[in-house]
């Protein structure tokens, strides 16, 4: 048993040696001893990344080319609802993007096929008879509601959609965003005056919102440097449109697309300088290897 | 304890009047205290301490039986302690245990996960009545977990009493919860006189966290009750070699990695076998293991163990593995030890301080270094290099005593009620200056209701009209068949040669 | 010691004489029935005693002497005294009065045939005596609250024993002191009630009548409901609704009833007695309320009057009906509704009703001899008239039930629906297998669809919704009303007017306990106490002697109906309990 061990009892030199970080040994240190050695295992920002801020401001262009998507999507129907555009031509335009759109990921894409090709058509069939036999009905849900209520779930559906859209992953499109969208769509389609309107409405929807992250994403995998001038193009496309139904609207957009690309990225850089993060023995271990070999 | 060795004779136990001073508690001195024996040390004060935690009995786990533990040596030692917990189900009220442990089941309400609501203010009217009726001088909280605890601190310091505080767990940094947590752990540790941590990794854990000098922190590592803990080599079948694993099965405790090993472990030794006890929602990922590689005959799951049935299963085992990921101090790995077994372990947290390198192995957390470490140990099981498990034991035995603990703990408390407590303006000028602005600024407004609430208790009731309890404990106790057997014990030389009791 | 003497107020001016009575085991106290008065002859005492225990199993005595001096008697005190010795026992009481003073003087003399327990007490102390004095007819017919069913043997309480006692010794009581006979008693038959003789008579006289009453209903009612309940109520439709419909279950319900009271088993325990008795009183009430009824009813032509007015009511409700689908076709109370679901809902219920309007006209012609064949029902008694009528309500309101069936339904798939199809929204998906909500990455077109049917699913709400809550609140009105009816067919059936009028007139037959008061209480002589019966109080006897019924009651609590109503599940709220035996 130790003697003398115990708080407030000084440490006197010992001939037994240095103070060791042990528990099974008796050491002649009062228990409330302080080494040298005390917090030599502390590390500080051990993981902190170093971010150039060019990269940042490149991969900030998802997000800004997202924004600019729900414009393009808000400039469409409300071109729609003025009737500046008909029905017709946006479903001919419509069909006009898929194919090339869907030609231009099948070469991107290569050996690997996730799906057989008659699994895209059949899904392509479902979705447009589905849509086209619910039109009608659509069409009549928001009938009785009031214009700035159906304005404003659109509005927190689509902030929504913007907020939980995967960023990171966003091949398969996540559930909650892309229903989001949809339903934001819905809501908008139905205060279009024909079935047909909101037939087009809804095919828009399904491109913009569902499929082009995918091929953005295909885009982004095999041709590194389209990337850029896609979601250039997307944004421009968005403030032109926008420009064209509401010049406040498309200020306001430029504006705020600006802040993302440009402002933001640099808030990032400057902040990384005020980190500390605390590691040491204490943490709890990461498993980094993946497990699921094992059971799969 | 002391009266009767001064006359000679035994005296019937007598009870201390209201108004016996507590001061005469330390004129009481046995002749075979450490002045007589003349080490030259300063008469032992007795204290009358309070433990106060959410994690008591009826409740089964490591907290509990650490106070358990540590109240009854500190009994054995002449301090008078009390337990404070909260209701569980319809035990409420006092209850005694042995050698006349007093347990108060306070009727507050849990919340989650045995843990009490807090408002940080309504416990204390129950808290104050404890205090007041036991006489309390140190107050003793456990686990950064319990609410009450906390709480108990916090008007401890308002009725000026002295605190501890031991911390039982590791805590990280990085995400939301960690970060208020911490806060919280800062704000009520900023004005504690002493706080205990189990291992030198948690004394570096709680000083970051609660951003504390260290000299107020003492490290005392747990115990273990070695005569729960005896091998028994007849129960092992030595046609095998069988690899226990003993804990609950959470993320925490690494169960992934141990789904890793056995596959790679079983195919390439047949006569290995895994026995398993524990209860928790990772048992599906070991339940899935052993249907793909269909290992049902070599891979046993026990499902939930009492603490009684531990033992049993450990002697069956050559090699206890411990996969956790993070441990402050890991009471598992020295029972196994302590019950004759090879002990492979991954060093995270504390576990490198606990057990000298010639009875552990330690691992990288990860399948591959898990799965060498235990090649190593399972090649020397083999050959036979192995200490007898006996050998073991006795080495374990002596490494961690509770009546070791309990010492350590009384100094902890000589070193407390050296301190003072901070009067109501310094505590406030402590909270706000240490704890950052925001939070410095409730707490400060939280202690000045309480105190106001005190001020208003003590005027509907005042003190000195409270019934102060009957001891049954400590010098004055009035616990009846542990006075003669106390008083067979200090015939006894001190320090006793062998732990022959459960201290 | 103190002995307690349990002495009956009627021998308070007794002759002299014998005390016959009962030591209680156990306790220190006796309890004394009667008074044998002199001369008598110890022989023949002795063996009317022991004939009086073979008949009512209740181990007599002969407690002690009793004496009232009155003018020629002097000798009187030796001579009881020396009869200790022929009738012997562990004590001996020697009670005296002295007319025209209230206290009794008491000696105790102890025989012991064993010597004294030093243990408890030691020599014989002064005996301190208490006399409770009490009513023995009162006693001898009162039944003690809470009855316990048990053997004479063991009581487990000394007023409990008394009163036991005094019951069980009726056959004690049948010697008079006015009988020509070797011995003379007094008791509480010797307090002169002549009318006594009547009740006894009217007892003696009232069993064949039952019997023959009994075999005449009993044979009537039993070829009937042989004829019909065995035969056709077999076959799974009618009993399927027969034990919907309330007439029949009445029917059944009171049949049981007919078998309990008519049956000549005499009634063994005072429970079975008063279950008896409360149901045959209720039987007579029901059946003149009926009786009352019928004669109302066939009087002044009121059948027809109720028919002429039955087809307008039923026509009116039917208007009512269709205004409102009317008005919830349009923009009701201003809530925004879809309107092509509004008018396929509103156009396929309007349909209903005018079927329903169709069917009654139908009917029409022969509703009045439907009512007058109906109306004689009430002859077996208003609760039958009451069941007819709820039945006949339930009958009316089936097209409401319909509605609010399918109402139901619709909502229920829509909710279930939209709980689904929201977890679609989120991402996640019910695992069926481990019971709770997991994550699952779902196809575009699944995401797609689903999202397409929750956004219909959710704009369609309200109007369901609407509809449901009318027609629910329809149905609950009808449901309410039946429940009323049958709370007060429960009244009738259940509460027991027997028990309640015996409280009310004779409230010593019903004890909860005593009181007690004191009399006398000079120093120097025994205490002395009246013995009171404390009646049961009136909630106690309604809770004790409720018969059972089949009595619906809610099945769900307010919390489960609630939630029931919003998830769409249909609902029942009464629930018929069984009949169950006591």
């Amino acid at each position: 048993m130790g003697a003398n061990s115990g708080p407030g009892a000084s440490p006197c030199a010992s001939p037994v040696g240095p103070w060791r970080k042990v528990l099974y040994a008796r050491q002649p240190f009062p228990d409330n001893h302080v080494d040298r050695r005390f917090l030599e295992e502390l590390r500080r920002n051990i993981r902190v990344r170093q971010y150039r801020y060019w990269a940042v401001v490149r991969e900030t262009g998802l997000v800004a080319q997202q924004v600019s998507c729900v414009a393009v999507f808000i400039t469409l129907w409300s071109c729609m609802d003025q009737g500046r555009l008909g029905p017709s031509v946006l479903l001919w335009a419509a069909t006009g993007c898929a194919l090339p759109g869907y030609g231009l990921y099948e070469m991107l894409g290569g050996k690997d096929r996730e799906r057989p090709r008659l699994a895209d058509l059949q899904s392509a069939a479902v979705f447009l008879a589905f849509t086209f036999g619910f039109s009608p009905v659509l069409k009549t849900l928001t009938e009785s509601v009031s214009t700035d209520t159906v304005y404003a779930m659109s509005a927190v559906m689509l902030l929504a959609h913007l907020l939980s859209f995967p960023y990171t992953q966003p091949s398969p499109p996540g559930s909650l965003s892309l229903n989001a969208a949809l339903f934001a769509s819905v809501c908008l389609a139905s205060r279009l005056p024909g079935a047909l309107h909101t037939f087009a409405m809804l095919s828009w929807a399904l491109l913009v919102f569902a499929l082009w992250p995918c091929l953005l994403h295909r885009l982004r995998e095999r041709a590194e440097w389209s990337f850029p001038w896609a979601a250039g193009l997307v944004c421009a496309g968005g403030v032109g449109g926008l420009g064209a139904v509401w010049p406040g609207g498309a200020l306001l957009l430029s504006l705020a697309l600006l802040v993302l690309t440009l402002a933001c990225p640099l808030l990032l850089v400057c902040l990384q300088r005020h980190k500390d993060n605390i590691h040491g023995p204490w943490d709890e271990a990461e498993i980094r290897e993946d497990l699921s070999r094992f059971l799969s | 304890m002391g009266q009767k060795k001064r006359s000679g004779r035994v005296h019937p136990p007598t009870c201390p009047s209201e108004t016996q001073p507590p001061a005469a508690a330390r004129t009481l001195d046995p002749p075979n205290s450490s002045k007589a024996r003349g080490f030259g040390r300063e008469e032992r004060a007795r204290h009358r301490i309070c433990m106060v935690s959410d994690f008591f009995y009826p409740n089964m786990g490591g907290v509990e039986s650490h106070i358990y533990q540590l109240s009854q040596c500190l009994i054995e030692k002449g301090h008078k302690v009390v337990i404070a917990t909260h209701a569980y189900g319809n035990r409420r009220g006092i209850r005694y245990l042995t050698n006349g442990l007093k347990v108060y089941y306070l009727p507050l309400q849990v919340m989650y996960n045995q843990s009490t609501t807090t408002t940080c203010i309504h416990s204390l009217p129950l808290l104050r009545c404890v205090f007041v009726r036991e006489r309390v001088t140190v107050v003793h909280a456990h686990s950064s977990f319990s609410a009450m605890a906390h709480d108990a601190l916090f008007h401890a310091k308002t009725m000026g009493l002295n605190t501890v505080f031991t911390d039982h767990s590791l805590f990280g940094f990085a995400d939301l919860s960690s970060v208020l947590t911490n806060k919280l752990l800062t704000v009520s540790l900023c004005d504690t006189n002493h706080i205990v941590c189990v291992s030198y990794t948690s004394k570096e854990n709680t000083v970051l966290r609660a951003a504390l000098n260290p000299d107020i922190v003492s490290v005392i590592p747990n115990a273990v009750d070695p005569t729960d803990f005896t091998p028994d080599p007849s129960r092992r079948d030595n046609s095998k070699i069988t690899i226990v694993v003993v804990s609950r099965l959470v993320y925490r405790k690494g169960i992934d990695l141990l789904g890793g090993i056995i596959p790679e472990l079983c195919t390439k030794h047949h006569d290995l076998y895994f026995l398993i006890g524990g209860e928790g929602p990772k048992r599906i990922v070991l339940e899935e293991v052993r249907e793909k590689y269909q290992l049902h005959d070599r891979v046993r799951l026990l499902g939930a163990l009492d603490h009684k049935d531990v033992r049993d299963v450990l002697v069956q085992g050559h090699i206890f593995l411990n996969t956790s990921l993070t441990e402050a101090f890991c009471m598992a790995i020295v029972e196994g030890a302590s019950c004759g077994l090879q002990v492979v372990s991954t060093r995270v947290g504390g576990i490198p301080e606990v057990l000298p390198d010639e009875l552990v192995t330690l691992c990288e957390p990860t399948v591959s270094s898990l799965c060498a470490g235990l090649e190593t140990v399972i090649a020397r099981q083999r050959s036979g290099k192995v200490p007898p498990p006996a050998d073991i034991h006795s080495k374990v035995r002596t490494l961690y005593t509770w009546r070791n603990v309990a010492e350590r703990t009384e100094k902890v408390y000589d070193l407390a009620c050296r301190q003072p407590v901070l009067p109501l303006p310094a505590r406030l000028q402590r909270l706000q200056s240490h704890c950052g602005a925001f939070a410095g600024f409730i707490f400060s407004f939280l202690a000045v209701i309480d105190f106001l609430f005190l001020f208003f208790l003590q005027w509907l009731h005042p003190d000195h009209l409270i019934d102060v309890a009957v001891d049954a404990s400590g010098p004055h106790s009035c616990w009846g068949p542990s006075f003669k057997k106390k008083a067979k014990d200090s015939n006894r030389a001190w320090p006793p040669g062998a732990d022959t009791r459960h201290c | 010691m103190v002995l307690k003497i349990f002495f009956p107020t009627c021998c308070n001016t007794a002759d002299s004489g014998l005390l016959i009575g009962r030591w209680i085991p156990g306790q220190d106290s006796a309890v004394v029935l009667a008074v044998i008065h002199y001369p008598f002859i110890p022989g023949q005492v002795k063996k009317y005693l022991s004939e009086t225990q073979n008949q009512s199993q209740v181990d007599l005595a002969v407690l002690g002497s009793w004496s009232l001096p009155k003018d020629g008697q002097e000798g009187m005190d030796s001579f009881l005294k020396d009869l200790s010795t022929i009738f012997p026992n562990s004590r001996w009481l020697q009670l005296s009065r002295e007319i025209g003073k209230r206290g009794f003087a008491c000696q105790v003399v102890h025989n012991r045939i064993t010597p004294p327990d030093p243990a408890q007490g030691g020599t014989d102390k002064k005996d301190q005596i208490i006399f409770i004095h009490y009513d023995q007819r009162k006693v001898m017919l009162s039944q003690l609250h809470p009855i316990h069913e048990e053997s004479p043997g063991e009581e487990s309480s000394e007023l409990r024993a008394v009163f036991h006692t005094v019951a069980q010794s009726g056959p004690l009581f049948l010697l008079d002191r006015y009988d020509e006979g070797p011995l003379k008693l007094t008791h509480w038959q010797s307090e002169g009630r002549e009318a006594s003789i009547v009740v006894e008579l009217s007892k003696q006289a009232s069993v064949p009548l039952c019997i023959v009453l009994t075999w005449l209903v009993l044979l009537s009612f039993q070829l009937f409901l042989y004829v019909v309940c065995c035969r056709i109520l077999n076959i799974w439709p009618v009993q399927f609704i027969s034990s919907k419909m309330s007439t029949c279950v009445q029917t059944a319900y009171r049949t049981n009833h007919f078998q309990t009271v008519f049956s000549t088993k005499k009634a063994t325990s005072h429970m079975e007695f008063m279950r008896k008795a409360n149901i045959f009183v209720s039987f007579l009430v029901d059946m003149s309320l009926g009786l009352l009824l019928v004669s109302w009813l066939y009087r002044e032509n009121h059948i027809s009057q109720l028919a002429n007015t039955l087809v307008p009511v039923a026509d009116h409700v039917a208007k009512e009906l269709q205004e409102l689908l009317e008005w919830l076709m349009g923009a009701p109370a201003g809530l925004k509704m879809n309107r092509a679901l509004d008018q396929v809902l509103g156009r396929f219920f309007l349909y209903h009703i005018h079927l329903w309007i169709s069917y009654i006209r139908l009917m029409s012609p022969f509703i009045e001899m439907i009512l007058w064949y109906v109306g004689l029902s009430a002859c077996l008694g208003l609760t039958f008239a009451l069941s007819v009528l709820s039945d006949i309500v339930a009958l009316l309101t089936f097209h409401i039930y319909c509605f609010y069936v399918y109402g139901a339904r619709l909502y229920c798939l829509k909710v279930y629906g939209l709980s689904s199809l929201w977890r679609l929204f989120c991402g996640k998906k019910w695992n069926v297998l481990r019971q709770r909500v997991d994550s699952c990455s779902y196809d575009l077109d699944q995401l797609f669809i689903g999202t397409l049917l929750f956004t219909i699913l959710l704009f369609l709400l309200p109007t369901t919704a609407l509809y449901y809550l009318v027609f629910t609140l329809l149905r609950l009105v009808v449901v309410m009303f039946q429940g009323v009816i049958h709370l007060a067919i429960d009244l009738i059936n259940s509460f027991p007017l027997f028990a309640m009028g015996l409280r009310l007139c004779r409230s010593y037959r019903l004890a909860e306990g005593v009181k007690f008061r004191v009399l006398c209480e000079e120093p120097g002589t025994p205490l002395h106490l009246m013995m009171e019966i404390n009646p049961l109080k009136c909630s106690s006897v309604l809770q004790r002697y409720r018969t059972p019924t089949y009595s619906c009651y809610p099945r769900d609590s307010w919390v489960d109906l609630c939630k029931k109503l919003f998830m769409g599940e249909l609902i029942y709220p009464w629930k018929h309990k069984t009949t169950k035996t006591d």
